[in-house]
């Protein structure tokens, strides 16, 4: 018996359109000349750099790909990816501030909102006014998410929710938050529901943040929930539909995570080429030396291969075809590449590399999340076994 | 009010340029195109004015290759309301005095009370332009402009003249120009502004319209001086790094350098 395993299909065509070169180019400058100089600060300081999410709102990025209709931008995937890789070259801290916003948050609403719902929640987040998080993890559920534990009981016109969210990107200053509830523990997945929950609703609250090895300007909070009231126009989608709401959203976050990781990668790329064509050793510039120069080809050539990979889910997305398998892909490898980009980036610097007053090893630590969350590695490749299994028999 | 900003595509300031095998020209393959560092400040500028008062119009004019419709682009993502194109072919072999008189035809039809433009480009530095323009016109320059705004007085939505603040050795003057008038331009109030995302998808729906430069009857060109050798500056010599571990010793040699070899002392 033979099967086919999976190939590339659809057009090819690597050409940016005008205004998504623009796009990459403001992202580019911006990214430069505002976010890399207090790179560093951010990270050492752990700071939500606020000031940046401002500018970001100004520009436009937090409602990217929200139509103009709900005050955003109403830009393609490819062109949200092209800035999140601008702005995780330059910062990992601010990328993931704007990707969970973007991603996590806004896209649920655009997809499964009513139009009330998408006046009400979407348009404030599209225009940057609010922030948004995602909340789905839990202490004891993460790849699991349908054990989660969080209840949603029925109360009239309103749900009550009670848990703990754990883990969550943005939690301690967002103000809305996309969370996830269980109905009914005897349906497992079937028996989820989405809500949207507003900052200062009573009985939420923000419970620990957490101290992280690397991307450590973004806050990652604890969110409590405490017979929280939730009216039913909260709710986003149906009964029962929160497990699929949340899958079909961290699909979309992959993209985004893995444009991230591409933009590691870059990072540790660029700083490692510009250290070794300074730094001499053996009377000649490290970059002189074939070893050095079999780092650097192996970086530029994963690198480049993860964005081939991360344009094309972004790009079926934006073709409204079935994505998910490529988005897994797309972060299962980039996400290996930045890792692996950061490591030999250390290697390159040497001592200096293992320093705090390098960028080198803040791209180490910040590489190291996105084989992690939304969804690992391992959920990545069960994801693309899984189609391939399914769909082949 | 109403502004013309003329903007220039020149490579961009932070791609390093490479002579090409011709030795007279730039090389063009690796070259990124944007809008020249002043006449983005000029856009800068014209687009504080339409921030202080939304009934403000702006539109910008570039002349030369087909390209330069992208750095128009960016100029209508940064808020211009229109933009016009100079080209065709001979556009870009126009010399300072044939630009200034096409850009003289181009603000004769379209009646602004401002003309900006940047003080020089930033590939020939020639700063003739904005100059010669305002004589092509017959209207008054101003020079190392840093802001303008109408003159207060007269009747609501004319403009009674036009205050513009320049820089001077020391400090600045406020001149008052009667309209129209010729702004060149040393730097706006802020840094020029970064394209938003929902300008860039109102820029892309705005049809930018091009004129031939044949067309614009600036009558036969003037003379070209011509670039005859193009030589990138002599590489720097390596520095001096001072070993001796002797603090006292180490400074005593570093003044005698300072005032023997590099003669700053």
């Amino acid at each position: 018996m033979t099967v086919d395993a999976p190939v590339a299909e659809g057009s090819f065509d690597l050409e940016l359109s005008e205004e998504q070169e623009l796009v990459q180019r403001t992202a580019r400058d911006w990214a430069r000349e505002r976010v890399l100089p207090l790179a560093g600060e951010i990270d050492e300081k752990a700071a939500v750099p606020r000031e940046l999410v401002a500018e970001m709102a100004k520009l436009g990025f937090m409602g990217i790909d929200v139509p103009e209709r709900w005050g955003g931008a109403g830009l393609d995937t490819l062109s949200y990816a092209l800035v999140l890789e601008e702005v995780d070259r330059a910062c990992a801290s601010t990328g993931v501030i704007l990707a969970s916003h973007v991603s996590l948050a806004c896209a649920p609403i655009l997809r499964y909102g009513t139009d009330e719902q998408k006046d009400r929640f979407l348009a404030p987040l599209a225009r940057g006014e609010k922030l948004g998080c995602f909340a789905l993890s839990e202490p004891a559920s993460g790849s699991d998410a349908a054990a989660m534990r969080t209840a949603a009981r029925r109360d009239g016109d309103a749900w009550v929710l009670s848990g703990t969210k754990n883990f969550i990107t943005n939690g301690a200053f967002a103000d809305l938050t996309v969370v996830f509830a269980q109905t009914d523990p005897a349906k497992r997945h079937r028996g989820i529901v989405a809500f949207v929950v507003e900052k200062g609703t009573p009985g939420f609250s923000v419970g620990k943040l957490e101290k992280k090895l690397g991307i450590r300007g973004s806050d990652t909070a604890q969110l409590h929930f405490a017979d929280v009231r939730v009216p039913d126009d909260h709710r986003l989608g149906e009964v029962g539909q929160g497990f699929a709401i949340a899958m079909s959203t961290l699909d979309g976050g992959r993209v985004g995570i893995a444009a991230q990781a591409v933009g590691i990668g870059r990072a540790s790329l660029e700083d490692a080429l510009a250290y070794a064509k300074e730094r001499e050793a053996f009377g000649q510039r490290i970059a002189d030396f074939q070893a050095i120069q079999g780092k650097l080809a192996d970086m530029a050539t994963e690198i480049d291969a993860a964005r081939l990979l991360t344009w094309r889910a972004a790009s079926m997305r934006d073709r409204g075809e079935r994505y998910g398998p490529e988005a897994a892909m797309a972060k299962l490898f980039a996400s290996d590449v930045a890792v692996r980009a950061a490591r030999e980036c250390v290697q390159i610097f040497g001592g200096y590399g293992y320093l705090r007053d390098y960028p080198a090893e803040r791209h180490y630590r910040d590489a190291k999340i996105t084989e992690i969350y939304e969804g690992t590695s391992e959920i990545m490749q069960l994801v693309i076994a899984d189609d391939m299994l399914r769909a082949k028999g | 009010m109403k502004i013309l900003v003329c903007a220039k595509q020149t490579p961009d300031s932070t791609v390093r340029v490479k002579v090409a095998p011709d030795g007279r020209s730039v090389d063009a393959a690796q070259i990124t195109w944007a809008v020249s560092p002043y006449d983005e400040y000029a856009v800068e500028m014209a687009l504080e004015r339409k921030d202080a008062d939304a009934s403000t119009t702006v539109a910008v004019v570039s002349l030369g290759a087909a390209r330069a419709k992208d750095s128009l682009r960016q100029a209508l993502a940064m808020g211009c309301d229109e933009a016009i194109l100079v080209s065709g072919p001979g556009a870009e072999a126009l010399e300072g005095l044939g630009v200034a008189k096409a850009l003289a035809a181009v603000a004769q039809e379209a009646k602004p009370d401002v003309v900006l433009c940047g003080r020089q480009a930033s590939d020939d530095d020639q700063g003739l332009v904005g100059a010669a323009l305002a004589e092509a016109l017959g209207w008054p320059h101003v020079a190392t402009v840093t802001k303008f705004a109408p003159a207060d007085g007269g009747p609501a939505g004319s403009v009674n003249g036009i205050d513009v603040w320049k820089e001077v050795e020391g400090g600045h003057e406020v001149w008052r120009a009667p309209g129209p008038v010729v702004l060149t331009v040393q730097k706006s109030e802020k840094e020029p502004r970064y394209p938003s995302l929902p300008g860039i998808m109102k820029a892309k729906k705005k049809e930018i319209p091009e004129k031939d430069v044949a067309s614009l009857g600036i009558g036969a060109s003037l003379p070209k001086p011509e670039i005859v050798k193009m030589e990138p500056p002599a590489a720097r010599g390596g520095g001096k790094i001072m070993k001796d571990g002797d603090a006292k010793r180490t400074a005593q040699e570093l003044a005698r350098l300072l005032r023997e070899e590099a003669k700053v002392l």
